[in-house]
């Protein structure tokens, strides 16, 4: 767990979290391996959690109007996809697929998000935040060539 | 300080992506996205730093791609003397 602790720190919705809040958001995130071509989540899917890079990258994709499969971004080591999970409980909007070998991602659930949320209102908010300025810096990359 | 960069790619229909890096970008360095590479041709600050990280936009093109050099020695031009 002092591993994941260690990686977690590094990535920006968890700044702003003394150690003993990082050592509780590391106890309830899972590690997951891809290899690059797996398909992580599919769009219109359930979803139920949010993924951290922590080694890689992915590609994400969505389908065009045609129903054709077509990259829209790349996201890297530090970054995090499916937030949405977390605050809306939709369907996916995307899929995300692994683009390098290994992709290393650390998985929290909608579950046991509310449940830190519930227990820790103040972590709840530096969360909540953070992963709001994340989609606002995400909005801006979006904007920036239009 | 973490470096938390916005590429945004010309001549390609996707907008680029989004990492973190621990080394500032730089106009003339690489990029890798999928399976090709890029070359920055612009980097500037898109807000103002916060905690350990400090948020950039960067610009970058299709790198072209490298000129491998020629199997054979040249023949050697014909000699004046």
């Amino acid at each position: 767990m002092k591993q994941i602790t260690e990686v977690i720190r590094q990535i920006e919705v968890f700044q702003g979290l003394s150690a003993p809040q990082l050592e509780q958001v590391a106890g309830m995130i899972r590690r997951e391996s891809y290899n690059s071509g797996d398909v992580i989540i599919q769009q219109d899917d359930d979803s139920d959690s949010m993924y951290m890079i922590g080694q890689g990258q992915v590609e994400v994709r969505q389908r065009g109007a045609r129903g054709e499969q077509r990259t829209t971004l790349f996201l890297g080591e530090g970054q995090i996809f499916g937030e949405l999970a977390l605050l809306d409980q939709g369907f996916r909007t995307a899929t995300v697929v692994a683009d390098e070998e290994p992709t290393v991602l650390y998985k929290l659930t909608r579950n046991d998000f509310e449940t830190l949320c519930t227990t820790d209102s103040v972590l709840g908010y530096l969360i909540m935040r953070n992963i709001a300025l994340d989609l606002a810096f995400k909005l801006r990359h979006q904007n920036l060539d239009n | 300080m973490i470096y938390k960069v916005s590429y945004v790619i010309v001549g390609e229909p996707h907008k680029g992506g989004i990492k973190n890096q621990y080394e500032r970008p730089e106009v003339g360095g690489r990029v890798r996205f999928g399976n090709e590479y890029y070359e920055i041709t612009e980097v500037h600050e898109i807000m103002p730093p916060r905690d350990d990280f400090q948020f950039l936009h960067a610009t970058a093109r299709p790198a072209p791609r490298k000129k491998t050099a020629p199997l054979t020695r040249p023949e050697e031009p014909p000699s004046t003397a």
